[in-house]
């Protein structure tokens, strides 16, 4: 008995003691975050969950053109003049960023933040990306031509508030959606907006499908839930290169202001959609390795 | 009873201590140089984990990729995404042996020539790294290594539109202090 439990054991020992030939391959971190959501903090014209990392500058150039229905007669919109949007978003860690953005229609400029609260792992223990964004803009436009009227500078303020909820489903799919707010202190009908509400409340819908390894199909769809103006559709395409992120597509809206998003109407999808185009890039500031 | 529970222990004791020669780390560094003629970047991580055997002059180092950093977030994201892969392939791994040599005393230290297997991105291939191990003393060991990586025997492709010039051969640098388990 005595001498069969001691064989046993020296045998074990032998075992244990007998030198693992190789490591067990272990995960570093078991809850590692998934990988671009979206390509770039932006998708078509809303933002994403996608955050600008820490000591980086997004610069984000956005364009819409004219209506397509024009034809060939004026290059399906590019002759009647673009809306223009730049911003700068400077990434002060991996869950805060703060940006200026100007856009060219009625002159706005734009303060916005963005918040990661919560990021999704690769193990699902965290299924979901959700990040805040909130913003205060100011027309600058001259309206001293209406002499008593020219609206001061509160009347030409508008906020903006939105909360983004994303998640990548499989190696193709990612889906955000995304409630939003837009309030105008004032929604002056000198202001390039269709609506007249303070208040507009919406829904945004993000997706993306990739295609290639550095290429995506996107798509935009912005219900409006209290006012009668049309939702906003846009269908695009997301083109990876190295450091830039290129995104052309087409959308029922010239506005490229998130106030403006909502506020500003839209096209009927078809006939009325408008060419647009965003290059994103990417700075790293501070110490280069 | 008690002796031979005695003996067991001394067993044990003796057998680990002087027989054994298995040092292991897990946070030895890792440096890969990517230098295009534009554009020279380095990506490092301390996450290497590996043993040394000395008695069957044993070696075996993996990596988890997701650790590796290159400065840039943007430019981890792509690498992993696009290039490593690290979804599907999250380790680099190298296993293999060295030449026998003597025992190394405290503070000597001997160039070897590990040959084994190495494996990225789901590609294996037999590779001969040079490298050095020094014996710092009784518990500690120090090894040193470079190697160069060429990206397209482990089929990963090299971006045609380029941003980060991106080189065809990757200089990889291994260093690691190793405790004696």
């Amino acid at each position: 008995m005595m001498r069969k439990l001691l064989i046993t054991l020296l045998l074990t020992f032998a075992f244990v003691s007998g030198s693992i030939a190789q490591l067990e391959r272990k995960p570093a971190n078991e809850s590692q975050e998934v990988d671009l959501i979206f390509h770039a903090p932006r998708s078509i014209n809303l933002f994403t969950v996608e955050p600008v990392d820490e000591k980086t500058l997004h610069f984000a150039i956005m364009h819409t053109f004219g209506t397509l229905d024009g034809g060939i007669q004026n290059l399906f919109g590019l002759d009647n003049g673009a809306n223009i949007q730049f911003s700068f978003e400077y990434g002060f860690n991996d869950r805060f960023s703060l940006g200026m953005s100007r856009q060219s229609r009625d002159k706005m400029y734009n303060l916005y933040g963005r918040y990661h609260l919560l990021k999704q792992t690769q193990n699902d223990k965290m299924p979901l990306s959700v990040s805040l964004m909130g913003a205060a803009g100011v027309n600058s436009s001259n309206y001293q031509f209406l002499n008593e009227a020219n609206p001061n500078f509160m009347e030409r303020t508008s906020y903006a508030f939105q909360l983004m909820a994303a998640r990548r489903f499989s190696d193709k799919i990612s889906l955000q959606v995304s409630p939003m707010m837009a309030y105008f202190t004032d929604p002056n009908p000198i202001f390039l907006i269709e609506g007249d509400q303070n208040l507009y409340l919406a829904l945004g819908f993000s997706g993306k499908f990739k295609i290639t390894g550095k290429s995506s199909i996107t798509l935009q769809y912005i219900p409006n839930l209290n006012s009668d103006l049309r939702s906003n559709l846009g269908v695009g395409i997301d083109l990876e290169a190295g450091g830039h992120v290129f995104q052309m597509y087409f959308v029922t809206s010239q506005a490229l202001n998130d106030q403006y998003l909502l506020a500003a109407g839209n096209g009927v999808p078809g006939e009325e959609f408008r060419l647009g185009f965003n290059v994103n890039r990417v700075f790293a500031t501070g110490k280069r390795r | 009873m008690r002796h031979f529970i005695n003996l067991l222990f001394v067993l044990i004791f003796c057998s680990t201590n002087v027989f054994g020669q298995e040092f292991l780390t897990e946070d030895g560094s890792v440096v890969f140089l990517s230098k295009a003629p534009m554009n020279e970047f380095e990506g490092k991580s301390n996450k290497l984990q590996g043993l040394v055997d000395l008695n069957k002059n044993l070696l075996d180092f993996y990596i988890d990729l997701n650790t590796l950093k290159t400065g840039i977030g943007l430019r981890d994201r792509h690498m992993r995404e696009n290039y490593l892969e690290t979804n599907k392939f999250p380790y680099a791994e190298f296993t293999g042996k060295i030449a026998e040599g003597p025992e190394l005393k405290q503070g000597e230290s001997r160039n070897v020539t590990a040959k084994g297997k190495f494996k990225i991105h789901g590609v294996e291939r037999e590779i001969e790294v040079p490298g050095k191990i020094r014996k710092l003393n009784d518990s500690f060991l120090e090894l040193e290594a470079e190697f160069k990586v060429l990206l397209g025997d482990y089929k990963i492709d090299i971006p045609k539109v380029m941003f980060y010039e991106l080189s065809e051969e990757q200089t990889v640098t291994i260093k690691a202090k190793l405790k004696k388990k």
